[in-house]
Order: C-alpha cells, then structure tokens, then sequence
C-alpha cells in the first residue's frame, strides 16, 4: 500500500501562515514527522494569493522539503499553471537526487481540466490522481462515476499516459448524510479494477465519516474494506498510528506481509497499544 | 366539556407529533433514536390523522414540528445527536410539509417566504448545502435548490424572476468564495440588491468575509441559518 502523507496542506491555517511568513524550520519538521509515509502531498492553494504567488510557494514549498527528505512529492493544486511550477522544480532538483515529484493531484473528466493537466502529466512522465467525477460534480451513482474513469483515460490516452500511470479515486462521501455511499464507493473501487487491470487505485479516506462520533474508528473499518476491494493507494494522515496500524493488519490479513513481519513489527513499535 | 376533551386530545396529539420528530421518525415502520417504537404512528400518520380532525395547519407546524426541530437543533448543539439523527427529524418535517402545504395555499396562508439556496460557481461541494436546503424547508420556507456551481447571472435571474425573500450562497473553498462577492455586486447592479436577505455559510466563509461582501449575515450551519431568519422576520414585524 502506497500512503501518501496529506499533512503539508494550505488549506490548513497554520500552514497557510507557515508558507507566507517562509518558516522552513516548522515545514521541514513537518515533512520528516511523515516518516511513515511513501510520497507527501504539497498543496499551497489555501489561500486567496495570485497565481504568481502560487507558483512561487510551491517551488519554495518542494525546495526546502527535498532538502531534508528523500521521499517523493505529490504536487496537489486547483492550478494548472502551479501544478506545473512544482513538476519543473521537481525536475531541476533531480541533478542532486532522483526526480523529486512523482505524482499530480489531480486530474477528473472536465474537459477543460483533462486539457490542461494532461499535457504535463505526459511531459514530466508521472503518475496522476483522477478524480471519478465530471463537470457536474459527484454523482451518486456507481455507473456515472465509472462513465467519468471511461473518459479520464480516453484524454489521457491522447497525451500516451498508459493506464499503469493513473491512480483512480473512486470518491468517499459522507455516510452519516446517505448511508448508501460505503457501497458506493466499495463497487466503484470493485469495478474500476475489473475494467482496467493495469491502472491503481486511491482514495482521501476521512470525508466518509463526517458528523459522526468516533471518526478514526469508522475511517480504518472503512480502509480495511477498501483494501480487499482492492485499493492500492491512500491519503493519510500518517500521524495517526491507529491508520497506519490498520493498513499494516490489512496487509497482514490479505496475505501481502511475508511471516506477518510488518504486523509484528508495527506491535513491536507500541504501535496497536493505545487502541486496545 | 366535550370541548375541553377535543382540545386535551389536541394537546396529546400535538406532543406526540412533537416527541415523533424529535425521535427521528417519518413513518410508523420507523424505529426512532431511544429504541423500538416500530408500529406506532409517526409524523406522517399523526399529521394526517391532525388534518382529518380539523386541526389548523399552521397550530400543526409551530406546536408540533417546529418545537420538536428546536429541540432537535439544541441536542445537535450539544453534540448528543449527530448529522444523521437531525436529517432524520428534518426530513420527516419535510413530508409532514408536503401533506400541509397544499391547504395552506388552499387556506391563502403565506409560507415563512421563499428561499433560494445555491453552491458558488465554481464550486461543486453540496451536502452541507443540501442539509441547510432540509432544515429550512422543515422550517416551513418554500425552498428552491439551484444546485452546485450556479453563477451570479443566474442568481440574478432567479431573483428577478422568481421573487425570493431570502437567498443562500454556499462555498467551501476560498477560491470559490469570491463568487459570493460577485453575485451581490452582480444584484446590486441589477438593482435587486434590496429586493432579497442575502445569506452566506459554508467551511471557507467567515464572519468577517460576510461582512466585507455585504451580505446581510453569516451562519455557520442550518440551524442557525433558521435563527437568523427568525430574527429577520421580528424585523419586519
């Protein structure tokens, strides 16, 4: 399971300040306290500065953060124009370590957004994000949201990104408003590894549980249930041990973790002591 | 003394109606919050049986449905219900209106007002939206949806044409948020300005953003949305 870590997010105060007032000692702490995930995602959109401003967060944002880890970046923005700021930054830093940013988030079936972001995801050969929704929103039905994953690699196709490339978001809505959307989501993730083998799967887990109690508790029931519906990717909090504990004794218990080293590793850390 | 019956017999129904929307509980085959009441009549067979007896509409919604949604609203704040229970309630609000609503027009009774609710353009996020759109038509407003992404010119069209007394702009996003100040740039423009309440809500919107768009007030969710409202309508009075 490849975990993306969501924390280096603007649309969070106390970031949004941080990137401003160009504290890099509190974003690099930030980064390395991720340590348990795989790629960390860097949005700076949260604000209401220019585009300019944008580009120039992001590159600032991706420069100090390689300078402290070697994990790769998910560069995560309503811009186009920004989102390509960080794939160039990615790029020139890749003369001292590997190429830096590895993944886009995110792309979806608006045309306009397929356009624009498709050309870049084909220029800097990375992977992307695409979001199961269309120009009118989420829709709340299973075909809909497979119609849109249809035309996502349709575009993509166009700019020569194989379906290998693409991590599919088959999109979690709260269940506390229609408790229909677990299966959902669930059916959604089912078909969309039928239908194309060779593409990935991923979601943002914790908008299932809004306005409920006892939020962590239903969001890593819920994982576990993504992971045997056969999701290959999530965009955590990788703070949160109880997530990661989850996704280790999922591993575990779907037969990707050889003589249980993983699991008994992450007991071995403390990691399953708070929760039980 | 057949009257004091018919009217202790109003007084139970009504409680009863009260206590049926605080439980949750659109129909008898509803179960309700504290446990198993399935089979016994809830909102929807009580405002029948309430509009076969004779029993005026508007007794119906301010003593029953309105008083269990204020209770509803106080156990939300105090986090002992959650987003599903209040749907529940709001929703079995919103059929016990659809059996009331066509004798109050009947009756030439007017509604609360006419409430247009809407998603900034440029922004597709509708659940809290549509949990707003719920609450407000329990509360007796004539709710009309436009839905995500709706742009100024739209709105400005719809409250031409339409007549709205209140309109509700929706954002979660800062980006899209900008669309909020542009739709009462695009009213007053129009000189539509004065003809409707402009409410503004939403996880990117502030107080302090509200007031510098001019809208004429903020709420944080639904139920303080209904507040406001009331405190508009002691206004006008």
């Amino acid at each position: 399971m490849l975990i993306i870590g969501e924390n280096i997010n603007a649309s969070n105060r106390r970031i949004a300040e941080a990137i401003r007032a160009r504290n890099s000692t509190f974003l690099q702490e930030l980064a390395l306290a991720q340590s348990a995930a795989d790629y960390l995602d860097v949005n700076v959109g949260g604000g209401k500065g220019s585009t300019g401003q944008e580009i120039e967060d992001m590159k600032w944002l991706i420069d100090i953060i390689c300078k402290v880890t070697d994990k790769a970046i998910v560069v995560d923005s309503a811009n186009p124009e920004v989102i390509e700021a960080g794939l160039k930054q990615g790029v020139s830093l890749r003369a001292e370590r590997s190429n830096r940013v590895a993944m886009v988030n995110s792309v979806n079936a608006e045309k306009a957004r397929l356009e624009a972001i498709g050309p870049l995801v084909g220029e800097y050969r990375v992977d992307v994000i695409a979001l199961a929704m269309d120009d009118n929103g989420i829709s709340s039905r299973v075909e809909e949201r497979i119609r849109a994953c249809d035309l996502i690699l349709e575009g993509l196709s166009r700019y020569n990104i194989p379906a290998e490339r693409v991590y599919f978001d088959p999109l979690v809505l709260p269940i506390g408003v229609d408790t229909t959307q677990g299966q959902v989501t669930l059916k959604t993730l089912e078909q969309i590894k039928a239908r194309y083998p060779e593409a990935k799967t991923v979601v943002g887990l914790s908008n299932t549980s809004y306005g409920l109690p006892q939020r962590s508790m239903i969001n890593d029931a819920f994982l576990l249930m993504l992971m045997y519906a056969g999701l290959d990717s999530v965009i955590v909090n990788p703070l949160h041990s109880s997530t990661i504990g989850s996704i280790e004794l999922g591993e575990m218990l779907l037969g990707k973790d050889a003589h249980c080293k993983k699991y008994l590793k992450a007991h071995r850390k403390g990691l399953y002591q708070e929760k039980h | 003394m057949k009257e004091t019956m018919e009217e202790t017999m109003e007084e139970d129904i009504l409680a009863l109606l009260k206590e049926n929307v605080i439980q949750g509980r659109r129909t008898k085959d509803d179960e309700g919050v504290d446990g198993d009441m399935v089979g016994t009549p809830a909102v929807l067979e009580l405002t029948q049986l309430m509009v076969e007896s004779d029993i005026a509409p508007e007794i119906i919604i301010k003593q029953g449905l309105t008083a269990g949604m204020q209770v509803v609203g106080d156990k939300f704040a105090t986090k002992e219900y959650f987003i599903p229970d209040m749907l529940a309630s709001a929703e079995a609000v919103g059929a016990a209106m659809d059996i009331l609503k066509p004798i109050l027009e009947a009756a030439d009774i007017e509604t609360k007002g006419r409430f247009v609710i809407a998603t900034a353009k440029g922004d597709i996020h509708d659940i809290g939206k549509n949990i707003v759109a719920i609450l407000l038509k329990g509360a007796g407003y004539e709710v009309k949806d436009l839905g995500i992404d709706v742009s100024p010119e739209k709105i400005v069209k719809v409250v031409r044409e339409y007549k709205p007394d209140f309109l509700g702009i929706s954002a979660l996003l800062t980006t899209t948020m900008v669309a909020m100040g542009k739709t009462i740039e695009a009213l007053k423009e129009n000189g539509l300005r004065d003809k409707v309440k402009v409410l503004v809500g939403g996880a990117a919107v502030s107080e302090e953003y509200a007031q510098e768009i001019e809208a004429d007030a903020y709420c944080v969710d639904g139920f303080h949305a209904i507040k406001v409202l009331e405190d508009f309508q002691k206004v006008k009075t």
